[in-house]
């Protein structure tokens, strides 16, 4: 290979999720994504993974607290009897 | 320099208490009870209120009102029994589901078919020590650096956790998207 820089197959794999958290540094982030472009295993593999991870987070996120629950812990925390609330 | 004075209730409500659904969620992920998730992120809120001092401005408000949240809930359960299994990390395998999917259904993968309940309850059955790292990393999104001090482990067991709990619930899910007939399995596995 020409390019020292360039890694492979493994090593990209090695970093698959630093990379798709954003936890690589700018030039190993550069060095993946070159890799990527040239790899088609790879760019189908990391494809997969970005999208099962985007996939989690909206399966996840749509559970919130019961209204109930604010209510409570306002009215203990700003409406006390020593504590009254502002009118 | 004098303590600040506790937050007014504007002020809680804009800084804290926005973040109640990711305390929440997150409390109901590690104690698996609803009753006792409402309790926990009740508790978080008036530790985070009377602690208000302690919180450094302009850092992640959220990744502080889930460590204060982990914190209780240990305090908690190590009073009442013994923290729940511990794992080999290196007894799991980790394995990507990427290849089987591509074989079995090129056109679409089996994350179209499972909905949030089947997510969840499988989130719920992993092992705590994983459980916990995914659900701060991929539910809440804090960074392996706020996770690692949430935790107070090191950030390359962050990564390992994340990497292996990642992989096992994907497996997870495959299985059970298979076995659930939502997509075919691939031929040349048992």
């Amino acid at each position: 290979m020409s390019d020292p820089d360039a890694i492979d197959c493994h090593a990209a794999a090695d970093q698959l999720y630093e990379y798709l958290d954003g936890e690589l540094s700018p030039t190993v982030e550069s060095q993946i994504r070159a890799h990527l472009a040239d790899c088609a295993p790879c760019f189908g593999l990391f494809d997969f993974e970005e999208t099962y991870l985007r996939f989690l987070e909206a399966r996840t996120r749509a559970q919130g607290a019961p209204a109930h629950l604010r209510r409570r812990i306002l009215d203990e925390l700003f409406q006390h009897p020593e504590q009254p609330p502002r009118s | 320099m004098s303590q600040p004075p506790s937050p007014d209730r504007e002020g809680f409500e804009r800084e804290a208490l926005v973040h109640l659904d990711a305390v929440y969620r997150t409390a109901l992920r590690l104690s698996g009870s609803p009753m006792e998730a409402e309790d926990l992120a009740q508790e978080t809120m008036f530790k985070a209120f009377r602690g208000w001092h302690q919180y450094e401005a302009g850092t992640n408000a959220k990744a502080w009102l889930l460590t204060i949240l982990r914190n209780t809930f240990i305090n908690r359960y190590r009073r009442t029994k013994q923290r729940p299994e511990m794992v080999d990390i290196t007894e799991i395998e980790p394995y990507t589901v990427f290849h089987d999917v591509q074989d079995a259904n090129p056109a679409q993968t089996f994350f179209d078919r499972l909905v949030d309940d089947e997510v969840l309850r499988a989130i719920d059955a992993l092992p705590e020590d994983f459980r916990e790292v995914l659900v701060l990393s991929d539910v809440e999104g804090l960074t392996y650096a706020e996770i690692a001090a949430s935790i107070e482990a090191p950030v390359g067991t962050v990564k390992s956790r994340l990497f292996r709990a990642r992989q096992l619930l994907q497996r997870e899910l495959y299985d059970y998207a298979v076995e659930a007939g939502y997509i075919e399995q691939r031929r040349d596995r048992p």
